[in-house]
Formats: C-alpha cells, sequence, structure tokens
C-alpha cells in the first residue's frame, strides 16, 4: 500500500493552528487569570497605567479565549477532522493548500492587530465583537476564506455522505457569519464627517435595538462558537478515540436539527427585564428551557457511546477529557435555561453567578474538548506518542480541581451578592450600601482566582507535552486505529 | 424524502441558514421602528459628552458598570426611577454592561456632583473604603480626542437624523462652533475642580479626558 | 404598511412556522427510523466514518462508485 504515489493526509494547516490554539490560549487564560487577581486584589490594576486595568483587559481575556483559543481549535480540528471523515487529503489540492495557509497567516495579523487595538483603547464595547471595523474586515475575509476551504474539499470527498462533524462544523461557519455581519454593522465616522480617527465608527443600531441585535449574537456566539463547533469535535473524537461507534446516530442528526432551529430564539434572556419588548422576552424564557432537550440529545448520545465501555475511563485519559467535557456539557445547559427563568434572572443578572456559568461550560467542555482533541491529533500529525501520559493524567485532574473551584466560587458568590442586593431591613429600606456586597465577595473571588490558575497550569503542562510530542517522543511506525499511545 | 438533505451539501447548507435566520427575523425586526424612537424631552449627547462617553468605552467602563435599572423595588430605590427604551435613543452603541461589579449608573448624574467624581477617579479607595476600582490618574494627564468626537456627532447627525441644531435640541454646528462651545462646558465643569493641573491645561486650551467623563456623567440622569 | 398589519403578519408567520417546523421534525423523526426499519437506509453505518477514516480505509458510501474503484485499484 505504501507505494510512493499513495496520497496521505496533509496536516501542515491543522499543525499551524494546533501552535496557535496553544500560544493563544495560554495568552487569553493568563489575562483572565491576572483580571481575576485584580478583582481580589486591586492594586494589581494599576501595573501598566491604563494599559492594566480590568477595562481594558477583560475584552483581551473574553476574545482571546473566543477568538483566539477556541477559534484556533476549531479550525486545527477542522483541518485534521474535516480530511479524514470525507478521505480526502489537502494535499489532492494544491489550490486549498494555498488557500489554508492564507488563511493561517491572514488570522495572525487580524490576532495580533485586534490585540493591540484593544489594549489601545480602541473598541466599540459590544461583548465579543469590540474590534473596530478594520478588525472585522480581517475577520470576515478570514471566515470566507474558512467556508472556500470547508466547501471546496467537500468538493472533491469520495465519501457521499457528510458526517455528522460536518455538519456542525458547516453549520459553525453560517452562524457565525450571519451573527458577525449583522451585530458589527457601524459607520466610519472619518468617511462621513472627513476629520478625527479614521478606524472609529458608530453603531448602526441605537439603544434597546443595539442591546437586541448584541445579545442575539451575544448569545448565539457562545451557540456557534462554543457550543456547534465542540459538538462537532465530540462527534469524531469520542467515537474514534475510543473505537466505539456513535451510540445513536439518527439522534445525532435529531439533536442537529433541534438545536440549530430552538439556539437563535433564546438571546433576550439576556436582557430580561430590560427595556425591550416583553414579548421577546417571554419568548427568550420559553425557548431556553426548551433548549434543554437538543442540547441533552448529543450529551446522552456521547454517554451512551461509551455504554460497556466504562473501563475505558480508567486506562484512557483521553477519554476521561471527553467524558468529562460531555458531563460540563449536560450541567451548563441545564444551568443555563435554569439562569433564563424570568425569576431565577431577577436574581442572577448581573452578579457573578453569570460569568460562573460562562466557565463551566467553557472551561469544563470547550477548553477539554479542544486540549482532548488537540492530543489525539498530534501522535498522528507528528507521528510520535504522547510524550508523557501521567503529566496528562495530572492535567486533568489539575485542571478538574480548578473548574470545581471556580464555579463552586462563583455560585456562591453570585447568590450572595444578588441576595443581598435585594434584601432589606424590618422597615422595608435596602440593608445594604453597594460596597458592602462588594467586600463580601473578596474570599470568594480569591479562590476563583486560584481554580482559574490551577487551569492555567494545566495549560502550561498542555503546551510541554505536547511540544515534547511533537519534537522528541518515540516515533510511531504506524498509526493508531482508536486510543493515543502515550509513554 | 429527506435523502436529499443529507447528501447534497448546498441544499444543505441552504436549509440551515434558512432554520437559524428565523428567530432573527421574527425577534429583532417587527419592533425596531418603535424601539428606536426617543422619549419625549431625552436629547442627544453634546459633543463635550460624546467625547466624555468615549473615554468610557476607551477604558471599559460598562465590563464593570451598567446603565439598566431593572423595575424592582430594591433596584429604583437604588439607583432611582427604572429605565426606559426611549431614553437610549441616542445611545450608540448601547451601554447596559452585564455584570454589575460596581453599581449601575444610568442616573448616576443624580446623585454625584463634579468634585466627588474628580476626587474618586483619582483614588476610589479614598472616597468609597473597600472600593475595587482601578485609579484612574492617567485621565488627568491625556487630552480628550475632540475631533472625532465631533465627526461621531456629525455622523449620527447626518446619517441618522439625529436631531442637533434643531429647535431645542443641542447645538452642534461646524467644527469650529461646537469646540468653541465644548471649550465653554468644560470650563463649567472645570470650575468646580481643584486639581491645579487641570486648570492650567483649561487655560491653554486643553480639556483633559477626565473634565469630558465628567460632563458625560453628569448628563445621566 | 400600519403597525397592526405588521403585527398580524408576524403573528401568523410565528404560529405558522412552529406548525410547519415541528411537523418537518416529526416527519423527520419517522423518516429516519422507517427508512432503518424497512432496510432502505441504514443510517447507523454512517457512524463508521469517523471509525474508519484511513485514507486507504472502505468508502461507507462512495460518492462516485467508478472513479472510486479506479482510484483503489491504483493504490
Amino acid at each position: 500500500m505504501q507505494s510512493s504515489n499513495a496520497i496521505n493526509y496533509d496536516y501542515t494547516v491543522a499543525k499551524y493552528f494546533t501552535i496557535s490554539a496553544i500560544v493563544l490560549g495560554i495568552v487569553g487564560m493568563s489575562v483572565g487569570v491576572l483580571i481575576a487577581f485584580q478583582l481580589a486584589f486591586p492594586e494589581l490594576n494599576n501595573m501598566f497605567g491604563e494599559y492594566g486595568t480590568f477595562g481594558r483587559l477583560r475584552p483581551i481575556h473574553t476574545d482571546g479565549v473566543a477568538f483566539g483559543f477556541t477559534v484556533s481549535g476549531i479550525f486545527a480540528t477542522w483541518f485534521y477532522v474535516g480530511q479524514r471523515v470525507l478521505k480526502v487529503s489537502m494535499a489532492e489540492s494544491k489550490f486549498l493548500m494555498f488557500i489554508g495557509k492564507l488563511q493561517f497567516w491572514l488570522y495572525i495579523i487580524g490576532v495580533a492587530v485586534a490585540v493591540v487595538s484593544l489594549l489601545l483603547g480602541y473598541t466599540t464595547s459590544k461583548e465579543y465583537a469590540e474590534f473596530e471595523w478594520p478588525v472585522d474586515i480581517a475577520i470576515v475575509v478570514v471566515w470566507v476564506l474558512w467556508g472556500i476551504s470547508i466547501f471546496g474539499l467537500i468538493g472533491i470527498r469520495r465519501e457521499k455522505v457528510l458526517y455528522i462533524s460536518v455538519w456542525y462544523y458547516i453549520a459553525t461557519f453560517l452562524g457565525v457569519a450571519m451573527l458577525y455581519v449583522f451585530n458589527n454593522m457601524e459607520v466610519p465616522t472619518y468617511f462621513v464627517s472627513g476629520m478625527g480617527n479614521w478606524f472609529h465608527s458608530v453603531s448602526m443600531y441605537a439603544g434597546s435595538n443595539d442591546a437586541m441585535v448584541q445579545w442575539w449574537y451575544g448569545h448565539n456566539a457562545v451557540a456557534f462558537v462554543f457550543t456547534v463547533p465542540i459538538i462537532a469535535m465530540i462527534y469524531y473524537f469520542l467515537p474514534k478515540e475510543s473505537g466505539q461507534p456513535v451510540f445513536s446516530y439518527k439522534l445525532s442528526l435529531l439533536s442537529f436539527w433541534g438545536l440549530m432551529f430552538v439556539y437563535l430564539w433564546a438571546g433576550g434572556h439576556h436582557l430580561l427585564y430590560s427595556t425591550v419588548p416583553d414579548w421577546v422576552q417571554t419568548m427568550a424564557s420559553i425557548f431556553s428551557i426548551i433548549l434543554i432537550l437538543p442540547s441533552w440529545g448529543s450529551a446522552i448520545n456521547m454517554l451512551l457511546t461509551m455504554k460497556g465501555e466504562w473501563g475505558q475511563l480508567k486506562e484512557n485519559p483521553l477519554v476521561k477529557f471527553y467524558v468529562l467535557a460531555s458531563t460540563f456539557y449536560m450541567l451548563s445547559t441545564l444551568e443555563g435555561p435554569i439562569q433564563a427563568i424570568k425569576s431565577v434572572n431577577a436574581l442572577a443578572h448581573f452578579t457573578d453567578w453569570i460569568p460562573g456559568h460562562v466557565h463551566d461550560g467553557t472551561l469544563g467542555w470547550v477548553g477539554f474538548m479542544i486540549i482532548g482533541g488537540i492530543f489525539h491529533m498530534a501522535p498522528r500529525m507528528y507521528k510520535r506518542e504522547i510524550f508523557s501520559k501521567k503529566l496528562v493524567e495530572a492535567q486533568f485532574w489539575l485542571q478538574t480541581t480548578g473548574i470545581v473551584m471556580y464555579f463552586t466560587s462563583m455560585w456562591i458568590a453570585g447568590i450572595t451578592q444578588g441576595m443581598m442586593w435585594r434584601a432589606t431591613d424590618q422597615y422595608g429600606n435596602l440593608a445594604y450600601s453597594f460596597i458592602d456586597t462588594v467586600e463580601v465577595l473578596h474570599p470568594y473571588w480569591t479562590l476563583r482566582a486560584v481554580g482559574g490558575s490551577f487551569y492555567l497550569i494545566g495549560v502550561f503542562m498542555w503546551a510541554y507535552n505536547i511540544y515534547k510530542t511533537a519534537t522528541s517522543s518515540k516515533a510511531i511506525e504506524k498509526e493508531p486505529q482508536y486510543a493515543t499511545p502515550m509513554a | 424524502m429527506f435523502h436529499w438533505l443529507e447528501k447534497n451539501p448546498f441544499f444543505f447548507t441552504v436549509g440551515v441558514f434558512l432554520v437559524i435566520a428565523y428567530a432573527g427575523i421574527v425577534t429583532i425586526l417587527p419592533d425596531f421602528m418603535e424601539s428606536a424612537r426617543p422619549l419625549k424631552g431625552t436629547k442627544p449627547y453634546t459633543a463635550l459628552q460624546i467625547a466624555g462617553r468615549q473615554v468610557y468605552i476607551a477604558n471599559g467602563c460598562n465590563t464593570c458598570h451598567s446603565q439598566l435599572i431593572r423595575p424592582f423595588k430594591s433596584e429604583t430605590d437604588r439607583y432611582g426611577k427604572y429605565s426606559l427604551s426611549g431614553e437610549y435613543a441616542y445611545d450608540r452603541p448601547f451601554l447596559w454592561g452585564s455584570r454589575r461589579i460596581g453599581p449601575d449608573l444610568h442616573r448616576v448624574g443624580n446623585y454625584r456632583t463634579t468634585d466627588w467624581h474628580e476626587n474618586h477617579m483619582l483614588n476610589p479607595a479614598a472616597v468609597v473604603p473597600g472600593s475595587i476600582m482601578p485609579k484612574y490618574g492617567f485621565m488627568f494627564k491625556k487630552d480628550i480626542d475632540f475631533k472625532t468626537a465631533y465627526a461621531e456627532a456629525k455622523t449620527v447627525q447626518k446619517v441618522f437624523d439625529v436631531p442637533y441644531d434643531k429647535p431645542g435640541m443641542p447645538k452642534l454646528g461646524t467644527y469650529d462652533e461646537a469646540k468653541k462651545a465644548a471649550y465653554k462646558d468644560a470650563g463649567k465643569i472645570v470650575a468646580n475642580m481643584k486639581n491645579q493641573e487641570i486648570k492650567d491645561a483649561y487655560k491653554n486650551g486643553n480639556i483633559r479626558e477626565i473634565v469630558a467623563l465628567i460632563a458625560y456623567l453628569n448628563g445621566l440622569k | 404598511m400600519d403597525m397592526e398589519l405588521i403585527r398580524n403578519i408576524q403573528g401568523w408567520g410565528y404560529v405558522s412556522m412552529i406548525f410547519i417546523i415541528t411537523i418537518g421534525l416529526y416527519a423527520y423523526i419517522y423518516h429516519l427510523y422507517k427508512s432503518q426499519r424497512e432496510g432502505v437506509k441504514d443510517y447507523e453505518k454512517y457512524s463508521n466514518m469517523a471509525l474508519k477514516d484511513d485514507i486507504d480505509d472502505s468508502l461507507v458510501e462512495a460518492k462516485d462508485p467508478q472513479k472510486d474503484e479506479k482510484d483503489n485499484e491504483e493504490r
């Protein structure tokens, strides 16, 4: 079979994005840990003058992990999984190879410009859409290039039917494209008035409308960056790593359509009791509850895939990553709808319970899938076994501890503060001044920052392990079929 | 009848797009016009206030401070009257925020004064013991970018018909007129401040960031 | 168009879309299980696309059967 003209999968672009996922993960999460400590120890705000305050750094953390770490992970896994399930190699098309590399370098330039511009305070202020219009255009170009890669590869595929992961990647492409373009509609002020900063712009929408569009985007960016592509990953990596076919392929198809239809309605739950129309709020609340069904459809499908094979949890740390990831997915897709119930939201909104919820999804589900996915890919891309199994195990337990510390402290902090804001004395006057409700959070914020640090240390362990795997681990002759080989 | 969907990437893609696009159309479009209407008496920001708002945005104040008072007694007691949609008609972008690490600011102009802000921005913990807000001393040293602020006002006037220069509404006029007016507005704020450096800068024709920011915060009512 | 009309269109559009989508989804479920039961199509075999994904593995369902056979012979 190994004749000279045999085709092999070409992982060049996947390797590029693996590196950027690791680097940007470290950058984004380091900033996250720093700003977490800033809340507990405010003097840390004044280290770098105006460039080191919480307000400046927070977008770098959120965008860094969402569009740096996660999107790199999505691209890396696509350029790996895409070829394999379509049974076609990037090496078969010079054009697609060129587009893939172009996409990577434009992406890196875009990230660099974005980080610098945010540090300098050039921001539109809309969450996860902070970039000014020149960066927005770069992002759109990168995204279109990715679209060309997806549909180009599909065009030359050998396998007739698209595997479920490919469905989810296509949906990611479409969803993010639609949301990003509409939320970032802005008018560059220089071109209208002829003066001032050329990169400054003003939003196309005002007030309540801006809020509606923003949270339609904000909520669904979570859908199409933190959920949909991660499901694409787990539908490939868990079956492949464990050697078990998906429990029910039909269920995976159903959950897909369910998720696609229901998710987009739920954005308004970020605006409960705000000034957007009541019916939008109620509808968002209801759809958020319905959203449990398709979410759990995928998660349960994954857990049942391991039916009768739970012994693998003991032997294979990667299976542990995937199984815990789907468990955290179930947790956060139950927690989210609970927070979207109007009376619960009245308490939870504006408190730490919300970032707590986001982080048990992102750290537990998104982070673990990308970390686990790259662990699976590395030996096959670099033709070497994983450098150290012990290190993988240690990383798993350290990060899991970190996540648990993180979300438990944030739950307590959020509910405490929410209760204190509304507490009254016997005469009906407010019982606490605002600063009381801040000071009480200090221990929880400290715990949270420590939990986050654990996770960050885990990411460093991951980076080291992958680096060693790529450079100096024991070479493997034949590609492993299922379980990833580890030293 | 569904086989085409699973095999043909084109139909599949169109199908997914229709399914995900529908929700946005139904929820956002219908009330778009109504939500854009200003409340009677709501006025657009002056150019100086826009400069202050740009400082507010550039430093991510909205990451910790909301500008949305929800209709609960605990909130109206603490922050004042609950927010109405029409009050935000000239807010581009909206600044509701998503996390109250600090208190809501939608009506901060009703209960804080220029000198309170001056002391507080320089060293928050000195005014509110236990405060975790960063110090913003650099705002006392940096000048505003008035050209960009004016450009923003001019743009919303031209593109979105924001009623500057209409009867009973703030005047904008040409750049030179606006600059003169902003300088005059800033003078009223500076008069209530103690910092000598700010006063000296003002005499030399410079408006510091803190002055514009306070003009913006005082206008939030 | 006055507000009333917009509201009406919106209401009917919303209800009918929910209706259509719900029927569509149930029809799809029925279709999936019926095809499987009657042997028209074995959906579960598609799981193998992830498991047998080496470039030399046999295809689950070839896009272009003839070209592919030639392809395999060459290799």
